[in-house]
Parts: structure tokens; C-alpha cells; sequence
């Protein structure tokens, strides 16, 4: 079953998940709520049917979460054990976020994302700028792999061990890539009326569900909980 | 009432930063309703003119400007560009670059939002262009999963969608295959019939040759002929050569030739042969999670690519056709070793060579010759791919291409035929056996598609095998050897 959720509702889920990751949780009841907190968008992936990131992204957390509870203790020492550590503490607290993020990004259309910002009463210039950003990320994503290509063709995938060039000749060609697209796809947009003095319509309509309303519940209280039993408890 | 719809009065433009100018005092005047051709070498001024009329020209690329240019009673110096929007649509050369949105159906109905139409009336706009164009299979598509031929019918939809009274199409067919090509046409047709006045700038003009009322041709920032279309569609392929045009009618004949040919595959022994083996890649993997199993045979429903054995004939140049998006590339990524999943294996010579060794054995000049430029001058950028750095051989090679009075350029500075030839120039240079180019005539103009092909025939005659990635009928005539054909990632025919 797919759960359609509103742009507004994942905005808000990343909001308060980035909150959340930023606040330590102490407590096992505070680890609950964040490990809850970590498999709703775990389940929202399952619904969009990406089977395989969530299992990646699930495996990657209880991993982390097993580790840092009954591997690691405030008495380990070694090298090994300090980056494992590190590792597991970056993960078991950041990872939500990225999930979340990755959740959102995968399953938010442009348009749809317009229209929610608009509903939102966003200035367009906002709007249109992350609008571009987001319509950038798998541009340049391709036009990097394109290099990268290249260059393996030519053998100079480590720039003869000067790092300096390394750094040059990939980013020089992707520079100039991005720049030439950016402008023909600014050509492009604005022939089509984009900049106008004139309000930016939309086709998607936009309406909160009871998925959505279910979602916003559910994070907030999750968040008020967290707030009480951190710090009035 | 002026029945001109567009009027271009003692035009004379050069791009800010420029010495030369773009257009030389040039007067224009098409009537509604008309189509005109423009044609001629590139850098003769066609872009100019197409910039001129959808207002981007001065108001996007800025430059010396002067006389006036007049659309549709409009004074495209005193419009605002968003304004010209419902007026003027245009159908830019590259797809790639023309998408806001990243679904197909978001592109359709980009303009009309962005006029601020109301929300009905832009869905009802948007399920009549689908139903006209028949785009009901891509509709909720990612633009980054189209082929080159689909991008462009969402372009042509999208501008479609605005209902301009002028549509501008600036090279359309650069990317596309003969099938996409027809299907181009048929918009072409389809906005004709409706009365729309249609400017086409273009190099391949056989798909458009009953289509156009009136024909430009242009030199070095003049209109220096004009024919009526009957009398341009009644040109032989001598006065085409003579005029550096690509011909009128010969691509026809040639796709005939090509598109109804049934299955046969020449027989090429073993030892004259570059020998491709187990050549077999999927892009539709089962889902896995941290390891990528290898496809081999046994998975032929998924595969992209099934090619148990091919022999490619030594020292010849080997066209390869197929339909956009039914392996060439593909193909191509794989004989290259680019795929690190595919499992083939090429034996040249009496060496095998498998994996990663494949990517010495040859050398792709790509499409985007922008991705292999990496250096600041074109002379390091040959001397990069030399083991020796040969400096008297780099002028050599530079020399039989022309570009040795680039030599100290920045290869970003140079214009697109230029930049492929560098990238032909380090392909040769880093003495590869087998050079493979993807699409290396999309937009050139004639004497510059009938320079690659010269090339390519040298670069065969030189001992190397060239495999060439192409829709380009006229450089098949011109060069190629053999013709192998790809079809759903398996060899139709190699004859």
C-alpha cells in the first residue's frame, strides 16, 4: 500500500527529525521514542516499495544501535574500538535524518514540491531557487559519472598522484558542464514565462489526508515527549 | 492589419566579448502562418536569428544590437521576455538541458503555471496536447529515463501546451533517430495545420524538405539565398554539395536501405578480426542488497546487452545504427570496459584482454565532448594522452585536423566542432586500437560531418578498427564499411 503524504507533512518530518538528531538521547525511554522516530520513514520506504534501501538503511541502524549497546561500554579502549565507536555514534544518531532526507527526496515530485511552498505562502524567488537545486542534484550527479568515465578512459583517475590536478580535472570539465547547462536551462525556463510579474499557478492540488494529520500527530508528540523527558523529567 | 508576423529591420548583432559580427544588417519578414527553413554552415548566424525572435537576444545574451526587431506587434527591445511567453515557444537542440521539471508531466504544464493560467484550464491545455501527440506511455516518466527522441516530443509538447502563435525550433533533430526524426515531423505537420508560423533552423534537412513555404540560406551573418520550398525541394545532390548543405534527398534512400533489412551477419574470420566475447550487462539488476551479482546468458530476459560472439573486421570503420535507447551506447560503454559489470572479453591480436584492460585497448570520444576535456590549452590536452610527450607528433596530429592554430587555447573557448576534434586528437594520440564514437556528427553541418568522415576512414586506413554510434545516414554513406545494427541490446544485422 502506498501512503501518498503531502510535501508539507515530509517538510515537517524533516524538521523535526533534524530537531531531534541534535538532542542526545540519555534515557532508554528517550532512545524509544528516537528508534521510533527512525522506522517510520524506514516503513514510508517500504510502502514507496524501495525494499532494498530500507532493508540497507534498517540493517545499517540495528547494527549500529546493537554495537553502541551491548559491544562498546564506556570501558573500551584499543584503537579499534574508539573508531567503532565514532563510526556508531555518527550513524546511530544522524542516520534518521538521512533516512528521513532520502525519503523525501525519492518521493517528492517538483511540481508538487512548488505547489506545497506555495501554499505555504513562499516568495517565488525562494521557491524557484530550491526548485533548481533540487532539479540540479541528479544533473550534476550525471555529468559526473560522465567524467568519471572519461577519465578512466584516459587513465588519469589519480592525476599522476598530484592531487591538486586530481581535484582540477574533475572539477573543471563538471564546471563547465553545469555552467552550460544552468544557462540553457534558464534560456529554456524563462522563453516559457518563468520570472514573470504574474502569480505562479499550479495544477497539483494539494489537500492534508488523514495520513498526514495522522504523521504530524504522531511527530509531535514524539517531540513533546522527548522535550519532557529529557529535560522537565 | 500586417499580415508580417515577424519583421527583423537592418539587424546587426555581436555577442558581447566578440570581435566578429554575428549578423551584418540583416532584414527579414516571414507571414503568419508561413515556415521557413534556415540553413547554412554553423556560425552563420541561424542561432542568432532564432535568439533574435524569442526575445533572448538582448534580453538573456546581452551584446551590440541594432535596428528592431518586431514580433507579433510586439518590439522584442521594450518585451519583457515572460511576456513573449504565450506568444513565441521554442524547441531548443539539446534535451537534456531544456527540462525544468524532472517528470514528464510537470514539464507539459511548466508554461501555462508559469503565466499564471487557471489550474482547469491548464489541465484541460495539458490532456489535449497528450491526446494530440499520443504521449499517454510517457506520462509520470523521470526526464533522466527518456531517450533522446522522448525528451524532445515533451519538448515539443511543452511548448505545445503555451499555444504560441510562433513555435521556433533551433537544431530539433540533433539528438534523434530516424524514427524520432519522422515523429518530430509529424508535430512539425500537426503546427503547420493549426496555422502556427514555424522558423526551423537546422543542418539535416531531408525531413523537412515538403515542409517549408520558404527557405533562407545563410553566410557569415547574411541571408545570402532564398528559394521558395518547391523550388528547394526540386535541388539535386550536386547543388546541395555545392552549397555545403547536407543533402536533400539522399537520407531517405538510405534509411530505406538500412530500416528493412533482414537479419544476416557477416562472416569475418577469427584472426582479422577483433573478437568480442560474452558480452552480456543488465541495467534492470534483480534487487540486491550490498553485492551486484554478474548477469550471463541465462538471465536473457533482463539482459540490456546479449552478445555471446561478434568478429569486428580489423582496420575497417563499422557503423552502428538502432532505434534511441535500444543499447548502441550501451554497447559502446561495454566494449570500453566503462561497465565494470560486464563480463565480456576482447581478443585483438593474440592478446585477451578482459575488465579493466579493455580501457587501454580503446578510447571513446563522447557525445558531450565537454565530459574529456580536462586541460587548460589543446596542445596539453593531446600531450596528456601520449605516454611519450611528443610534442612534434601533437603538431602533426592537430595539423590533419585542423586545429593547430588552437594549439594555445583553452579548449572551453572553442566552438563544438572544434572541441570534438580536440577530443579526436587525444583519441589518436593515446594510440588506442579500437576508437569508439557515440554520435560524433549530431549538429554539423556539412562540411564539417564530411571532415569526421574523412577522418574516420584515415583513422581505419591507419590500422585502427572505429566503431561509430550514429544516426546520421549521410556519414554511414560517407565512411563506414560495414553497418552493425542493435536491437534490443542484441545484433539485428552486421552486413
Amino acid at each position: 500500500m502506498r501512503v501518498k503524504l503531502d510535501p508539507r507533512t515530509k517538510l515537517f518530518m524533516i524538521f523535526v527529525v533534524s530537531v531531534i538528531v541534535m538532542m542526545t538521547a540519555t534515557t532508554p525511554i528517550l532512545w524509544i521514542i528516537r528508534i521510533i522516530m527512525t522506522f517510520i520513514p524506514i516503513i514510508l520506504l517500504i510502502t514507496e516499495k524501495k525494499y532494498a534501501s530500507a532493508l540497507r538503511f534498517c540493517i545499517l541502524y540495528i547494527a549500529a544501535l546493537l554495537l553502541t549497546f551491548f559491544f562498546l561500554s564506556e570501558e573500551s579502549t584499543g584503537i579499534f574500538k574508539a573508531l567503532l565507536t565514532g563510526y556508531c555514534a555518527i550513524i546511530a544518531q544522524f542516520l534518521p535524518a538521512i533516512i528521513t532526507a532520502w525519503y523525501v527526496v525519492r518521493t517528492t515530485r517538483i511540481d508538487e514540491f512548488m505547489s506545497a511552498m506555495q501554499k505555504m505562502h513562499m516568495p517565488d524567488g525562494i521557491t524557484i531557487s530550491l526548485a533548481v537545486v533540487m532539479r540540479f542534484f541528479p544533473t550534476i550527479k550525471e555529468e559526473y559519472s560522465h567524467i568519471k568515465d572519461a577519465m578512466r578512459m584516459r587513465g588519469i583517475m589519480l592525476g599522476g598522484g598530484n592531487a591538486a590536478k586530481m581535484i582540477e580535472f574533475r572539477m573543471i570539465p563538471l564546471l563547465f558542464s553545469c555552467v552550460n547547462i544552468g544557462d540553457e536551462l534558464s534560456a529554456a525556463a524563462i522563453t516559457r514565462g518563468l520570472g514573470g510579474k504574474v502569480k505562479r499557478t499550479s495544477v497539483v492540488t494539494l489537500k492534508l489526508g488523514a495520513a498526514d494529520y495522522l504523521l504530524i500527530l504522531v511527530f509531535i508528540l514524539a517531540t513533546a515527549a522527548f522535550i519532557v523527558f529529557k529535560y522537565i523529567i | 492589419m500586417k499580415s508580417d508576423i515577424i519583421e527583423l529591420k537592418n539587424i546587426s548583432f555581436k555577442y558581447k566579448g566578440s570581435d566578429n559580427g554575428l549578423l551584418n544588417n540583416v532584414s527579414l519578414n516571414i507571414k503568419r502562418g508561413e515556415t521557413v527553413l534556415l540553413c547554412g554552415a554553423s556560425g552563420s548566424g541561424k542561432t542568432t536569428i532564432i535568439r533574435l525572435i524569442n526575445g533572448l537576444i538582448p534580453h538573456y545574451y546581452p551584446g551590440d544590437l541594432t535596428g528592431e526587431v518586431c514580433v507579433s506587434g510586439k518590439i522584442i527591445k521594450d518585451t519583457e521576455l515572460y511576456e513573449l511567453a504565450g506568444t513565441v515557444g521554442t524547441v531548443f537542440q539539446n534535451p537534456r538541458s531544456q527540462f525544468f521539471s524532472v517528470d514528464t508531466d510537470g514539464e507539459i504544464v511548466f508554461g501555462p503555471e508559469n503565466i499564471g493560467l487557471d489550474p482547469a484550464e491548464i489541465k484541460k491545455r495539458g490532456e489535449d496536447v497528450v491526446r494530440e501527440m499520443k504521449l499517454e506511455n510517457l506520462l509520470g516518466k523521470s526526464i533522466f529515463d527518456l531517450s533522446g527522441g522522448e525528451k524532445q516530443k515533451i519538448a515539443c509538447a511543452s511548448v505545445s501546451a503555451l499555444l504560441p502563435e510562433i513555435i521556433l525550433l533551433d537544431e530539433p533533430s540533433s539528438n534523434l533517430d530516424w524514427n524520432a526524426i519522422e515523429e518530430l515531423r509529424q508535430s512539425i505537420i500537426r503546427w503547420k495545420d493549426q496555422g502556427k508560423t514555424i522558423v526551423i533552423s537546422e543542418h539535416r534537412l531531408w525531413y523537412l524538405k515538403d515542409l517549408t513555404d520558404r527557405v533562407l540560406y545563410m553566410e557569415r551573418g547574411i541571408i545570402k539565398y532564398e528559394w521558395s520550398g518547391l523550388e528547394f525541394s526540386g535541388f539535386d545532390s550536386k547543388k546541395t554539395y555545392d552549397l555545403k548543405l547536407r543533402p536533400t534527398e539522399m537520407e531517405d534512400s538510405i534509411i530505406e536501405k538500412y530500416r528493412n533489412r533482414s537479419n544476416g551477419i557477416i562472416d569475418i574470420k577469427d584472426d582479422d578480426a577483433i573478437v568480442l566475447k560474452d558480452f552480456y550487462f543488465t541495467y534492470n539488476h534483480k534487487p540486491y542488497f550490498f553485492i551486484k551479482k554478474r548477469v550471463s546468458e541465462k538471465d536473457s530476459d533482463i539482459l540490456s546487452l546479449n552478445i555471446p560472439k561478434l568478429n569486428l573486421p580489423r582496420g575497417s570503420v563499422i557503423g552502428i545504427v538502432g532505434r534511441n535507447g535500444t543499447g548502441k551506447s550501451t554497447f559502446l560503454r561495454c566494449v570500453c570496459g566503462l561497465e565494470k559489470d560486464c563480463t565480456g572479453v576482447i581478443e585483438a591480436d593474440g592478446n585477451v584482454y578482459k575488465g579493466k584492460q579493455r580501457l587501454k585497448l580503446s578510447y571513446m570520444v563522447m557525445q558531450d565532448v565537454n565530459h574529456q576535456l580536462f586541460t587548460d590549452s589543446v596542445e596539453s590536452e593531446v600531450l596528456l594522452s601520449m605516454e611519450d610527450q611528443d610534442k612534434e607528433k601533437c603538431e602533426g596530429i592537430l595539423k590533419s585536423l585542423g586545429i593547430i592554430e588552437f594549439k594555445n587555447k583553452h579548449p572551453m573557448a572553442l566552438s563544438g566542432g572544434q572541441k570534438q576534434r580536440v577530443a579526436i586528437a587525444s583519441a589518436i594520440a593515446a594510440k588506442a586500437k579500437l576508437l569508439l564514437f557515440d554520435e560524433p556528427t549530431s549538429g554539423l553541418d556539412f562540411l564539417h560531418m564530411e571532415k569526421v568522415a574523412e577522418l574516420l576512414k584515415e583513422l581505419a586506413a591507419s590500422g585502427k578498427t572505429v566503431l561509430v554510434s550514429t544516426h546520421d545516414s549521410e556519414l554511414i554513406d560517407k565512411c563506414c564499411d560495414h553497418v552493425l545494427c542493435i536491437e534490443n541490446g542484441k545484433v539485428g544485422y552486421f552486413v
